[in-house]
């Protein structure tokens, strides 16, 4: 890794109150981010989340020196990114989203041409493309034409250019957009791998699964803010409770289920959040009234509903 | 600015997009199906012009090149957001224009080579002759390019890009003397033909082969001109690419 040499610096990015606003010449002033703060760690995995335009990809390409911001500050592994671009593009490399490969490129040409113009020699980017490739199960497609790929693979050899980098910090825009459940598994092996060889990752994903399968801790960005940090089990706790007891037809029992937590309805079950202490008398309550009811651990995805829809709710009223 | 410029990765690059490129082999060859048209065209019509054509022609075809990378680089841009993986990374944003620009160049060389090959058939050029073409095609290649580079990157629908490549074509292409020689065009005019670097390039060619004769004047004017235009634009693009490769 030749690239460390550079810097000591422990921290791979560090971002102090970023904000972006567009000014796009006929349209409206849009404020991207309103001052978003974060710090990745070296070797840490780290998701942002957010709802479409809530300032996650913005943020990613301030990171990455594609955009610049309004305000704020950035450094990556000690390097400002604002005035010296040069210093942390050799450091950093990125899948951008809905990005594509060339067309009439091999996946191992793609991978190969994409490492040479880093400067990476012939050799080891001969062997880094076959290692990722590999990774990524590309290896039957290879030598193949991108174009008759499907649209899973062409995604996957985006993220084979990007991982066979080995780049210090990696930023992933929806890397597995489009895979199936296989690949996208694929693709999760590969970035752990990628950390505990040092590198840092920080990705966007609307799979909430894979979020918390993948990331150390998580950002939840919602209006170009930072609305909530922390570990999914700790997200999780902030909805006011680590069960869900989901009652079918259970909108006559309604007012009564809400003593119990907060209430999120999924057509015509009633979903309760709740802690333990109450699971027993909720129950009780379902099979008296005769209806069904099961018992399961909040998901990301509940929490994230559940967290992001009171902002809403909070910004509307 | 010279010496501030990093041609890192430019070689690797201009070698990707050679073979992207070359990948497209029919794109080249109908990439030079208008100059093949009004060749046959001057040849059924009226002969003697032909040499004059095919000057026209080599400058038309290199001038086609940086049209090429108007649209690859919106291409790569707008429909494969591949421009975000290079920029992102130690290749610098002026390899990636010029990597670009040479690497269409070399793949669309041999229809060109083809057209001087013809040149040399039907009006032997000599070494001055020879130096002269390749000088000043090279001009014009640059030209091209760094304006194709730059119109490429302020738009966000390829569809509206296609409009603009083509009027660009035909202003420095077509409508000028590039396939005509240039004592057919209105002789008070002509200063303005010489500040075109399609045209003065076609001038300067023919002057050099002994095919039309131009006066010193007209000779400064057209190299001078074209030396220039090449230089400010090539400066431009760099510069150009440097600015785009982070969005403000």
């Amino acid at each position: 890794m030749p690239y460390f040499k550079q810097s000591v610096s422990v921290e791979a990015l560090r971002a102090e109150n970023v904000a972006k606003t567009y000014h796009s010449h006929g349209a409206p002033v849009v404020e991207a981010l309103k001052g978003v703060s974060l710090k990745l760690s070296r070797g840490e995995r780290i998701a942002l989340l957010g709802r479409n335009g809530a300032g996650k990809t913005t943020f990613l390409r301030i990171s990455s020196t594609l955009l610049l911001p309004s305000s704020g500050s950035l450094e990556v592994f000690g390097n400002d990114v604002v005035a010296h671009p040069e210093k942390v593009r050799p450091l950093i490399a990125v899948v951008p989203q809905e990005g594509k490969p060339f067309f009439h490129l091999t996946p191992r040409d793609q991978v190969y041409a994409y490492l040479r113009a880093r400067g990476i020699d012939r050799a080891t980017a001969k062997e880094r493309a076959a290692e990722a490739l590999g990774q990524m199960g590309l290896d039957e497609v290879a030598d193949m034409m991108t174009i008759t790929l499907s649209g899973g693979q062409k995604q996957r050899v985006m993220v084979a250019t990007v991982i066979a980098t080995k780049a210090p910090l990696l930023f992933l825009d929806e890397p597995t957009i489009g895979m199936d459940p296989f690949a996208r598994r694929e693709v999760w092996e590969s970035m752990r791998k990628l950390t505990r060889e040092g590198s840092t990752i920080l990705l966007t994903t609307h799979y909430l699964d894979e979020a918390e399968s993948l990331s150390q801790r998580l950002y939840v960005i919602e209006g170009g803010r930072v609305l909530v940090e922390g570990t999914a089990a700790s997200i999780k706790q902030q909805v006011g409770g680590t069960l869900k007891v989901s009652v079918t037809d259970g909108e006559k029992l309604r007012e009564q289920l809400s003593t119990f937590g907060e209430i999120v309805s999924d057509g015509g079950t009633v979903n309760l959040i709740t802690g333990p202490d109450r699971i027993n008398e909720i129950m009780a309550l379902a099979v008296n009234a005769g209806l069904a009811a099961t018992v399961g651990p909040v998901t990301l995805e509940e929490a994230f509903l559940k967290l992001v829809g009171r902002s809403i709710d909070e910004d509307e009223g | 600015m010279a010496a501030g410029i990093r041609l890192a990765g430019m070689k690797s690059f201009m070698a990707t997009e050679t073979m992207v490129q070359m990948h497209e082999w029919l794109a080249v060859l109908t990439g030079s199906m208008v100059q093949a048209a009004l060749l046959v065209f001057v040849w059924v019509w009226a002969p003697g012009l032909l040499a004059y054509a095919l000057v026209g022609a080599l400058s038309y075809s290199v001038f086609l090149v940086g049209q090429r990378v108007l649209n690859e680089a919106a291409y790569i841009r707008v429909d494969h957001k591949l421009n975000e993986l290079y920029h992102a990374s130690p290749m610098s944003p002026e390899s990636y224009f010029l990597g670009m620009s040479t690497g269409i160049l070399l793949a669309y060389l041999p229809p060109v080579a083809f057209l001087a090959i013809l040149l040399e058939i039907l009006h032997p050029l000599g070494i001055v002759a020879a130096l002269t073409l390749i000088a000043s095609l090279l001009a014009v290649w640059a030209f091209s390019s760094a304006l194709g580079y730059g119109v490429s990157t302020r738009f966000r629908d390829m569809k509206t890009i296609w409009p603009y490549s083509s009027l660009l074509t035909n202003l420095f292409g077509i409508v000028p003397p590039v396939f005509y020689p240039l004592f057919y065009f209105e002789s008070s005019l002509r200063p303005l033909a010489l500040l075109i670097p399609t045209s003065s390039s076609v001038a300067l060619i023919e002057k050099a082969a002994g095919m039309v004769s131009l006066s010193p004047g007209e000779v400064v004017l057209g190299a001078g001109s074209l030396a220039a235009e090449a230089l400010l634009l090539l400066a431009a693009g760099i510069y150009w690419a440097r600015r785009t490769a982070r969005e403000g």
